[in-house]
């Protein structure tokens, strides 16, 4: 059987989490009322004129940036035409020739490996509104026109359905981080079409079929790994593939051609006349860089690397940017590394879900945790009362050596009281006595429960175990 | 001669209703304007404002908020801005009073304001003729005296040839030192917002007004500024206005007799005068208006999708579909004219013709600069005709549709450099005004105000049109 290699690009769009909209001063806020967050401008009123949103082009450099771009010296608008009723002036805002970014690259991880995706280009542009279909009647909601939406376009440099389910997710783990993107794909403020074709090992790129409305890692890995397959058996037929756009179909699982029929259009791109270039300057470009951040692919290796930190912890830390730095600012307040992300990982989180609030908004501080840890460490207390004195750390809003102290949890550490403690147990337990005497080390463990309940937990286990065994002889 | 006369004309009873008489007689033979409000009283304890309750006319496609915004077009017959143009709430914040809407030309798309769908507009010299376009309704108004200024859009001489049919003073400032905010876009790269003035000095005080910097137009500029791209020194004081270095085209052709006597004598004015004259060639002028055609209808093929019917303007309500819906709106609701236009702008754009089209004539827009900047490194000002002919009878058919598009060989130069011009009106010829006007480089308008001023004084002020009345 013939060998096929198979190619996937990706057009992504992002949302951008601007205050407001990109060409005019509208909130860019999603699920108000249709049609409130609406102006003469975006609503493509005679004789409007758009002004581009500094903050839009500072975040779209930082991606660019983050991408590894060579950022467009001067960068500009063009205006595509076609007529859509969710876009007000039927031309939408975009770029084309010259783009903010262009010839990046940036690395994904999948499976422990590195791989690298080429970007062809980045480029800045204006979202449409929404049709809503009411029956006969179709509602426009134009909150969303003009909001400002970050097109991504990589290179087909992927092969398979997983390589870009693994790509969109670090690429969602990268905006979020960069603080530019929500990065929710069900709600569409991420949003990606995959570009497919196969051919013979070799031969190079084939005829490609987009697939759309892929709204999840998930589907995106499962439409890209359909339509190889389909690809490939229509080829292995004899048949050719058509240059076609495909949906996914979610309840199927598999992809369609589109019904409506998409004649093929000529946007007419030309430069916009109502904007002047943008030319970023020296204090513009620091400033994109000073808010770059290292991204969480080489986080997630550098934490495995440095640290020890493997498998479910390392990928929980690394996921959301506030929870790796306070993971790092733990360890910087002299916190052992494994200790701080097993607390992270388990119990802090266990605790912010009762509480149901995130860790930013909890009264936790790294120094706290650190601070935590370390009494541990130093046996002023155990891990259970640990746990208990965490709990009050986040209700109270108290540090943990002032717990510590109002509940009088401090450790039994002194060998005299313990020894008291283990005799009156080991009076009360003849049978396990006997049973360890006898060799058999079962109930040590019992035994030493026991122990540390009539302490009420305060005991040092370690030492109670010490204290057990001396006695026993064992 | 200044506009202060005009001061106060809204509040004074007396005067007011003889204003209102004298308005509505004239109004009623040369219809410039398509909506006025008269009656409005001045808002403004206004004496101390620099045009503190001086009326003024409004081109009808530039925002006023609470007036139509007709474009002259029927598919925005019943629109009503809600908004108003920076320009305008400038000068109402310098105690002027938008008193209408002036007619024009469907979309600012003509040279005679024949093309408005909505009305008929006339010369005041002879109601028999053109007012010019597009901003004829504004220059008609200002020439008979109804309002001492109004406010015009340039894209290719749409105020100066208007102005110089009317024998008023027209303004196209530089591109970028008006805002355009609130002027409903036609061809965007070429188009100001202008002046029609019955004085230099009005028209100086109204750009003064109306010029700098809109953070809701991130093309204008700083004024003076420097030039975003190109040279020029705006910041340096004009040059004595007796002694400028002033160019003048050698060799045109196709200029009626009227036009050429009153180039050749406007030119001895000026030697007259102290200056000096230096004759230039414009090779590139030969190129200007198909470079200009086809960049204004590329522009206004996109600026003028949004007309659709969905949100505003005209609705087809006898379609089913949404597509029938837009294409039956736009059929019925845009005149010949502007479909002409809009055709011609999405040809040129296609995929795989625009370097044929739309790259070749950014070339010549690229060339016309340079012919410019090398006229300007030598001269302070440049002096030439507005148009070949004068105002032209309704219905000429000797200067059709096509014709008239030739004819803008000496306005749309200005407009593809993006240099202000300045039309002057000369003593007229055959009982009709004639036109000239000054350009000069990115940001000299105070240049071309001082050039034409000197002129202005040996006229005695502007002709006149029988039956004017000052106020
Ligand atoms: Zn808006």
């Amino acid at each position: 059987m013939a060998e096929y290699q198979s190619f996937i690009g990706l057009e992504i769009h992002i949302q951008l989490l601007t205050a407001t909209k990109v060409f005019c001063g509208c909130r860019n806020r999603f699920g108000d009322e249709p049609n409130t967050n609406v102006c003469p401008v975006c609503l493509g009123y005679p004789g409007v004129l758009p002004a581009v949103n500094e903050q839009a082009l500072l975040f779209s450099y930082m991606v660019a940036r983050a991408l590894n771009c060579d950022l467009s010296k001067t960068a500009y608008f063009d205006r595509k035409n076609y007529f859509y009723p969710d876009m007000t002036k039927n031309y939408q805002i975009s770029q084309f020739h010259s783009p903010i970014g262009r010839n990046g690259w940036i690395e994904y991880e999948t499976g422990g490996e590195l791989k690298k995706v080429r970007i062809h280009d980045v480029h800045l542009e204006e979202d449409a509104g929404k049709s809503i279909h009411r029956g006969t009647a179709t509602l426009l909601d134009y909150n969303r026109a003009g909001t400002s939406l970050l097109e991504i376009v990589t290179e087909p440099d992927m092969e398979t359905g997983e390589d870009a389910e693994a790509f969109i997710q670090n690429f969602r783990r990268l905006v979020r981080y960069l603080g530019v993107c929500d990065g929710n794909m069900e709600e569409g403020s991420l949003r990606c079409d995959g570009n497919i074709s196969i051919n013979l090992k070799g031969k190079g790129l084939g005829t490609k079929t987009e697939v759309k409305n892929v709204n999840s890692s998930r589907f995106l890995k499962l439409s890209m790994n359909h339509e190889i397959g389909r690809q490939k058996r229509a080829l292995e037929k004899g048949e050719r593939i058509v240059q076609e756009t495909r949906l996914w179909n979610e309840a199927q699982s598999r992809t369609e051609p589109m019904r409506t029929k998409e004649s093929a259009h000529d946007y007419r791109y030309f430069p916009e006349p109502d904007m002047p270039p943008f030319r970023p300057s020296p204090a513009f470009i620091a400033d994109v860089d000073a808010r770059l951040v290292e991204l969480p692919v080489y986080r997630k290796r550098r934490y495995e690397a440095e640290y020890g930190i493997s498998g479910d912890q390392v990928q929980f830390l690394t996921e959301e940017k506030p929870v790796a730095d306070f993971f790092e600012s733990t360890v910087t307040a002299g916190a052992d590394p494994l200790q701080a992300a097993a607390w992270i990982c388990t119990d802090i989180q266990k605790n912010l879900n009762k509480l149901q609030i995130g860790l930013e908004e909890s009264s936790l501080t790294s120094l706290r945790l650190a601070a935590l840890i370390n009494l541990v460490k130093e046996g002023v207390i155990n891990r259970k009362k640990a746990e208990l004195t965490l709990s009050l750390m986040l209700e109270e809003d108290k540090d943990p050596d002032v717990i510590v102290r109002e509940q009088g949890w401090e450790q039994i550490s002194d060998s005299g009281a313990i020894e008291a403690l283990v005799t009156e147990v080991l009076q009360a337990n003849p049978k396990a006595v006997d049973q360890i005497r006898g060799g058999d080390m079962k109930p040590m463990g019992f035994l030493t429960g026991q122990v540390m309940k009539l302490s009420k937990g305060q005991a040092d286990p370690k030492l109670v175990q010490a204290v057990i065994s001396g006695k026993l002889g064992s | 001669m200044s506009v202060d006369p005009w001061k106060g004309i809204l509040k004074d009873t007396q005067r007011h209703s003889a204003y209102l008489r004298y308005f509505e007689e004239w109004e009623a033979r040369i219809g410039s304007f398509l909506e006025y409000r008269l009656s409005q009283d001045d808002p403004s304890d206004s004496g101390r404002l620099p045009l503190g309750g001086v009326p003024f006319g409004v081109k009808d496609n530039i925002a006023v908020e609470g007036y139509h915004c007709t474009c002259g077009s029927k598919i925005l017959k019943d629109f009503t801005s809600p908004y108003s143009a920076t320009a305008v709430n400038r000068l109402k914040a310098a105690g002027a009073v938008p008193v209408g809407k002036c007619n024009l030309d469907e979309f600012g798309m003509g040279s005679s304001t024949d093309n408005s769908a909505l009305k008929k507009t006339h010369n005041p010299w002879d109601v028999s003729r053109v007012a010019g376009g597009s901003s004829g309704g504004s220059a008609a108004a200002v020439a008979a005296g109804l309002v001492p200024f109004a406010l015009g859009s340039d894209t290719g001489g749409s105020v100066r040839q208007p102005a110089a049919f009317c024998g008023v003073y027209g303004l196209k400032p530089t591109y970028g030192a008006v805002s355009r905010y609130g002027l409903v876009a036609y061809a965007s790269s070429l188009e100001v917002v202008g002046v029609l003035a019955d004085t230099v000095d009005t028209a100086r005080r109204v750009f003064d007004v109306i010029k700098g910097q809109d953070e809701l137009d991130q093309s204008s500029a700083l004024y003076p500024g420097l030039s975003r791209d190109r040279g020029g020194n705006p910041g340096a004081a004009p040059p004595a206005a007796s002694t400028a270095r002033i160019a003048v085209v050698e060799g045109l052709e196709g200029l009626s007799p009227e036009v050429e006597e009153t180039y050749r004598s406007s030119i001895d004015f000026y030697k007259a005068a102290g200056c000096e004259i230096q004759p230039v060639s414009l090779p590139s002028l030969d190129y200007a208006v198909a470079a200009y055609y086809t960049i204004a209808t590329a522009e206004a093929s996109a600026n003028l999708a949004r007309y659709t019917g969905i949100r505003y303007g005209y609705r087809d309500t006898g379609a089913v579909t949404m597509e029938e819906m837009v294409r039956s709106s736009r059929t019925k609701g845009f005149g010949d004219e502007v479909k002409l236009r809009i055709l011609l702008g999405t040809y040129v754009l296609r995929s795989g013709f625009q370097d044929q089209y739309y790259g070749r004539a950014q070339k010549i827009r690229t060339a016309i600069r340079n012919d410019f900047d090398r006229v300007f490194a030598a001269a302070d000002l440049l002096l030439m005709p507005v148009f070949p002919v004068q105002a032209f009878p309704h219905g000429d058919t000797s200067l059709d549709q096509f014709q008239q598009k030739l004819a803008d060989k000496f306005t749309v130069a200005a407009n593809l450099a993006g240099i202000p011009a300045l039309s002057f009106p000369t003593a007229p010829r055959n009982g009709l005004p004639v036109g000239m006007q000054l350009l000069g480089p990115v940001f000299s308008e105070q240049r071309l105000f001082a050039a034409a001023e000197i002129h202005e004084k040996s006229l005695g002020g502007i002709p006149r049109p029988h039956g004017f009345r000052s106020v």
